[in-house]
Order: C-alpha cells, then sequence, then structure tokens
C-alpha cells in the first residue's frame, strides 16, 4: 500500500530526474547541438575538456572561492546563532534582519550591489574615503572582483544558515552545560567539548550545501562581473552555459557538467570522511 | 544551482515531450478552425476565407512591445489574407531552438543580425533569396554590411530591420569651457580627454573618454588600419603592429594620461548615466541612445561625430543592427515574407517604424527621409555607416572576442601583462576557440 502513495513521487522523480542524467550522459559523447546534429563522438568532448584552458580556469576561480567562502560562511552563520540564540530585548528584530538578504532574488541583489560597490559613487567606497582609504574598483580590478562575490554570496547566504544553527543550538541539552558549568569550565571550553561536537550533524550539513553551492556558483558572477576581469570569475557553470547555450555546443557542454558532477561528489565524499574521522575522537 | 544541470538536461527531454504534445495541440486547433471556415462562406456567400493567421516572435517589451504590435496591426488592416499576431519571448533564442526542433516554430523572427552565422548553419533559417528574384526586390536598397550579415553560405535569411554603428558622443558644454573642437583623429580625441579629465587627489571626478568597453577594441583596430581576423575568416589577424597601435593608445589614455579609471561606470543606470550627469565628456555609444540622451533636454547639451581616425588616417566603425528572419520551421513562410516585404521594402512602413521607435531603418529609401537625413543627431551615423563594418562572419567569433582577446586585454588595461604578451597570448587562445567553434565542429 505504502508502494501506492510513493509511485507518483517515483515517477516524476524518473522521467525528470534520472532519465534526464541518463540521456545527458549519452548526449555528452555527442556531439549534440539542439538542432540539426547528434552524431556519437565518442571521447572526444571529454579530451577537449582537458585541453580546455577556460575550463581549468574555471575550476580555480571556483576553488578559490570555496576556500573563502565556506569557512566563512560556517564561521559567520555559527556566530550569528550564538549571539541571536538567548531571548534578548530585540532579538527577533536582528534575526529577521540577518535572515532578510536570502529572501531577495539573487540578480536583483547583486544588481544593487553592482551600484553599491562604484568605485566613484558607491556608498561602499564613499564609507572607506571617511577613513582615508581609496576603495578600488571592486568589481573590475583583478583580486577584487572575486572577494566582492564572495562577500555578495556570503551576504545573501549566511542569513539561511544561521537558522539551521539555530535549530541545531536548541537541540543542545541544556543539562551538559550545567554539569560542565559545574566542573568550572569557560565559555570557550563549553563551546569547544559541548556546543561545536553537538552540532557537528548540522554542519556537516551546513558545509556539504555550501561546496555544492560554492561548485555551481553562477548567478552572482553573471551579474556582477560577467566572468571578468580576464575570466579571473568565470565560474564552472558560467562556462558550460555559455558552451550549451550561446555556442549550441550542447554535447561538450554535458561532458563539462559531468565533469563538474563529479568534482562536486569526490569534495563531498572528502566532506563527509572528514567529519566521520573528527566524530571517532 | 542545481537547477543548471538540470535543465541542460531536462531540455533534451523536453523536446521528445514537446513534439508530441504541440502536434496534437495543432491537429486539434486545426480541427476547431475547420468548422468555422466552413460556415462562414455559407453564411456570406463570397469566397472570404478565414485569414492565415502567423506567428511573430521579439524579445522587445514594454515600449517596443507596442511598437511591434502597432506594425502587426497595421498590416492586418492593409490586406485581409494574413493576420499577424506578435508574441513577446523574453529568453526568445532559448525557446526558438526548443521550437525548431519540436514544430512550434513562430513565422518570422525579430533578429540581432550578428547570430545568422551561427545560427543559418544548423538550417534553422529559410533563405529568402528566391522571394527577393520573385518580388523584384533591388538589393542596393539595403547597405551591404548589412545584407552580408544575414548571409550564410551564399544565402540571404532576411531583410534588415535596422542599422547602427557606434558614433563619438561629446558634450558640448564641457567642450565649449575648454574651447576645444570635436575631434577629429586620435591625436585630437588624446587632447580633448586629457584637458576635460578632472582629478581630485585620488579620486576621478570627471573621466574626458569613457572606456569602458573593451568590446570597442575591434572599432578601433579597423581605425588603425587592421581587421579582426584574416581575409579568409579562418585565424585572428591583431597580433601585429595595428593591434599593438590600438593597445599603446589605449595604455596612453588610461594609465599615462589617466583619462579614465576601470569600473567607473559600472552600475550606473540611465538616470545617473555618467555622460548624462557629466561625469564622462566623450563616449562610444551607437544611435540607441540618441532617445535616451534627448529626454535630458537642455541639461545635457551634446554633439556627435563619426569616430576619429586612426594614425594612418583610416575610418572604422563597427555595423550593427536587427533583422527580419523566417524559421526554417514555419508553417507559413509565404505568408511571413508577405509581412517582411510589407514592412522592410517598402518606404512609408519602415518610416513608420522607424520614427516611432527612434531607429535608423536598414531600409536606404527611408534614410532619404528629412526625419534622419536633416537632424545633426542622425547625420553622423549616417556618414558613420558609409564606412562601418559587420563583425567578421565565423560562428565562434564572439567567443574568439570573449574568451580569448578581452581577459588578455583587461590584463593588459591593468598593468599584469604587457601589449606584446597580450596580442600573442590573444592570438593563440582566439585561433584555438575560433577553431573549436567552427561550423560544422
Amino acid at each position: 500500500m505504502g508502494y501506492l502513495f510513493i509511485t507518483p513521487t517515483i515517477l516524476l522523480f524518473i522521467i525528470f530526474t534520472i532519465i534526464p542524467v541518463i540521456m545527458a550522459f549519452y548526449l555528452s559523447f555527442t556531439n549534440y547541438d539542439i538542432v540539426s546534429k547528434n552524431d556519437f563522438v565518442g571521447l572526444d568532448n571529454y579530451k577537449r575538456l582537458v585541453e580546455d584552458n577556460i575550463f581549468w580556469t574555471t575550476l580555480k576561480n571556483v576553488l578559490f572561492y570555496s576556500v573563502l567562502y565556506i569557512p566563512l560562511n560556517i564561521a559567520i552563520s555559527l556566530s550569528m546563532a550564538l549571539l541571536f540564540m538567548r531571548s534578548r530585548f530585540g532579538v527577533k528584530l536582528f534575526r529577521t534582519a540577518g535572515y532578510l538578504p536570502t529572501l531577495t532574488s539573487g540578480v536583483a541583489a547583486a544588481t544593487v550591489w553592482i551600484w553599491l560597490l562604484n568605485p566613484e559613487f558607491g556608498i561602499v567606497n564613499d564609507i572607506l574615503s571617511k577613513f582615508g582609504i581609496t576603495g578600488p574598483s571592486w568589481l573590475a580590478e583583478m583580486p577584487y572582483a572575486m572577494l566582492s562575490i564572495v562577500f555578495v554570496t556570503l551576504w545573501q547566504s549566511v542569513g539561511a544558515n544561521m537558522i539551521i544553527y539555530l535549530a541545531g543550538l536548541n537541540g543542545v541539552p541544556d543539562h551538559l552545560y550545567e554539569s560542565a558549568k559545574l566542573d568550572g569550565a569557560n565559555a570557550w571550553q563549553s563551546f569547544r567539548y559541548i556546543t561545536w561536537p553537538v552540532l557537528r550533524p548540522t554542519t556537516f550539513f551546513v558545509s556539504t550545501m555550501a561546496i555544492i553551492g560554492a561548485l555551481q556558483l553562477f548567478d552572482q558572477a553573471f551579474v556582477l562581473t560577467k566572468g571578468g576581469p580576464a575570466n579571473s570569475t568565470k565560474t564552472t557553470v558560467y562556462h558550460i552555459y555559455q558552451q550549451g547555450f550561446n555556442q549550441l555546443q550542447m554535447g561538450y557542454a554535458d561532458a563539462m557538467a559531468f565533469a563538474l558532477s563529479i568534482i562536486i561528489l569526490v569534495f563531498s565524499l572528502i566532506n563527509m570522511r572528514l567529519n566521520k574521522e573528527e566524530s571517532v575522537i | 544551482m542545481k537547477k543548471w544541470m538540470t535543465v541542460l538536461t531536462a531540455l533534451s527531454l523536453t523536446f521528445s515531450l514537446a513534439a508530441c504534445s504541440t502536434k496534437t495541440g495543432e491537429d486539434q486547433t486545426a480541427e476547431s478552425k475547420k468548422p468555422e471556415t466552413t460556415t462562414a462562406p455559407a453564411a456570406s456567400t463570397a469566397a472570404t476565407k478565414a485569414p492565415v493567421e502567423i506567428t511573430f516572435w521579439g524579445d522587445w517589451g514594454g515600449e517596443g512591445e507596442k511598437q511591434f504590435v502597432m506594425m502587426a496591426d497595421a498590416f492586418n488592416k492593409s490586406q485581409d489574407k494574413i493576420k499577424v499576431k506578435y508574441v513577446l519571448q523574453e529568453d526568445m533564442i532559448t525557446k526558438f531552438l526548443t521550437a525548431a526542433t519540436s514544430g512550434g516554430s513562430p513565422d518570422i523572427m525579430f533578429w540581432d543580425r550578428w547570430r545568422t552565422s551561427l545560427y543559418a548553419s544548423k538550417n534553422v533559417l529559410h533563405p529568402i533569396d528566391d522571394y527577393l528574384k520573385k518580388d523584384n526586390i533591388n538589393r542596393g536598397d539595403y547597405y551591404d554590411e548589412a545584407l552580408k550579415e544575414l548571409s550564410s553560405g551564399g544565402k540571404l535569411y532576411g531583410l534588415p530591420l535596422t542599422v547602427d554603428a557606434r558614433a563619438l558622443f561629446y558634450n558640448k558644454k564641457l567642450f565649449a569651457e575648454k574651447g576645444l573642437t570635436p575631434p577629429k583623429t586620435w591625436d585630437d580625441l588624446q587632447n580633448a580627454a586629457k584637458q576635460l579629465t578632472v582629478w581630485e587627489g585620488d579620486k576621478l571626478i570627471r573621466s574626458g573618454m569613457s572606456m569602458q568597453d573593451n568590446g570597442l577594441f575591434n572599432m578601433w583596430l579597423q581605425q588603425a588600419g587592421g581587421s579582426m581576423l584574416t581575409s579568409d575568416l579562418k585565424k585572428t589577424n591583431f597580433n601585429n603592429e595595428q593591434g599593438k597601435q590600438v593597445l599603446d593608445f589605449w595604455d596612453k589614455l588610461i594609465n599615462k594620461d589617466k583619462v579614465y579609471k576601470v569600473g567607473f561606470e559600472k552600475g550606473l543606470g540611465e538616470g545617473t548615466d555618467a555622460f548624462v550627469t557629466g561625469k564622462v565628456a566623450m563616449t562610444y555609444t551607437g544611435p540607441w541612445m540618441l532617445s535616451t540622451y534627448k529626454k535630458y533636454g537642455k541639461d545635457l547639451d551634446f554633439g556627435v561625430v563619426p569616430p576619429p581616425t586612426g594614425p594612418g588616417g583610416a575610418k572604422g566603425s563597427v555595423m550593427g543592427g536587427f533583422g527580419l528572419v523566417i524559421p526554417a520551421g514555419s508553417k507559413h513562410k509565404d505568408e511571413a515574407w508577405e509581412f517582411e516585404k510589407w514592412w522592410l521594402a517598402n518606404k512609408d512602413n519602415t518610416l513608420l517604424w522607424a520614427k516611432t521607435s527612434l531607429n535608423l531603418p536598414g531600409f536606404k529609401p527611408a534614410l532619404q527621409d528629412p526625419f534622419f537625413k536633416d537632424d545633426p543627431n542622425w547625420k553622423p551615423f549616417m556618414d558613420t555607416l558609409e564606412f562601418a563594418k559587420i563583425r567578421p562572419q565565423h560562428p565562434g567569433y564572439s567567443v574568439m572576442e570573449g574568451d580569448g582577446l578581452m581577459p588578455n586585454i583587461e590584463l593588459f588595461i591593468q598593468g599584469k601583462q604587457d601589449a606584446a604578451t597580450t596580442l600573442k597570448k590573444g592570438q593563440e587562445q582566439g585561433d584555438k576557440l575560433l577553431d573549436q567553434n567552427a561550423a560544422g565542429k
């Protein structure tokens, strides 16, 4: 009887997820261009991928982004959750304010940030100049463009993770803190030995989602910088999109998409492994 | 962003589904229409057949949509055999690709011309050479370059709707303050830009010349007497003296004379446009900005001149614009052609749209109208169009430019790479991209 209830969902899952994935895998071995061609070309697309400098550049960019984005995301959302956990006066307002950026559409938010980050007329450099600092052309100069994207995506995503951490923090049993207090543990110690270990599943979830999100970065890079300057903010998904939809090389785009999904799988497995090892301690 | 993966893959599935569903959809409408056609003659006795309805796709909304609908209505009123319906498609090209394979293709389409070399080679457009011959349409009534841009493999795929090219906009008030005349050569341009730039410490208050669009390299290269691709359109052709002249000149303007700051105009919308607010004294842009700038009336006193010439006296600008094309999947190609001919090969109709939408029409006789010929703002564009050239017709041209050359130019402008390396790397990467994205690959 139970199977009857899940049939519609499973059917939809098969039709819209499993079959397309299998088809895409097949298409990655063809020169599919949506309209006229669909010949089997063997491993050509994958060979081209290995020699495609831009593909490797995008991977490097995404790696650089992840190294900054993932730890910062966890640190900031966890600190926000710790700060806004206890019911103090006005805490709800802060929670709401922290969550608010998450509600805006990525493209709309990015559009506003372009304006805020303008070197001469933007508010960010205006504030910096009050401290005697000449801000850079955030979105047009080399290391700053990627830093700006990290900042904007963080601004937009920490709110959601804060909520997840808040839920996790509510699950930490109070008696652990009480007994720690009796044993003379200070705030840092009770965080290090109680909060952090108990939150491990939450951190695992947040970090896995952050890894996947980082590897699939697209909107912000597309709107904020169009991949520039000098391809320094071009992401893999952006490259896939360009090859597939602008150049009609769907087969090649498919091959890249598969390479990317394998990379995501590998990093997720590494993350899983790291979390397991820690739980043994 | 998981969506992208699924979109990519789901697309393929959608084709097969769409193929079945649209067919049945059409069968139904065909059937439901039948009774009307059979009852109509009985009622009116005359042989008035129901008009053939054709679909016209475009991606211009807002004002643009109103102007397209106006043209469709005018055409519908002019005869009773064909009825045109404008359908706004925000993501037109992607939708067109799915429609091209599933049978839901539009009958006529608003078309950004530079796409022709990429799409026509995939056989999704219908050539119009035979129609041209049948209706005695004179090719000389259109700019050669515009027709060339709508051609691929020796066949013509549409008629030009608009023509445009970049020309130099300058702020008359600022020029008068310094007693300057509009630049005619690169030297004039440099001199004017230098004098008009204002810095306050390390803050740029006013830029003499907007240098935000590196994509204009093509235009500057023509002014230096060069071209982006070799004459057989197979390889890049900028790693030479001409290419170096452009980069050296840009380096002078941006890094030595400091007439611009990278990112200066980023994120400025219409109301805060740096040219409107006088923060940029000169800028290269196209006729599409005229209506915007005219809106500011006396607050912005501007003039337009053809692009200044390079050191060797060569002129250069890039021609672009739109056309109307008939997709290969159209079921009413003849009717679509009737509409295209009515609109684009007739002076009155061409002018009607051109004047309403404020675009330079692609039909030359219409350009003889005083509205365009005698207007001091349109005139420089028409002069520029005399020598402007289209983008090279190679399916991989835009990728070569965007991924091969531009990243290197950006490194150069930010002082991270010298001119020789920039051109050499641009050539190597560009040639590779041209090859990978060539037709038939």
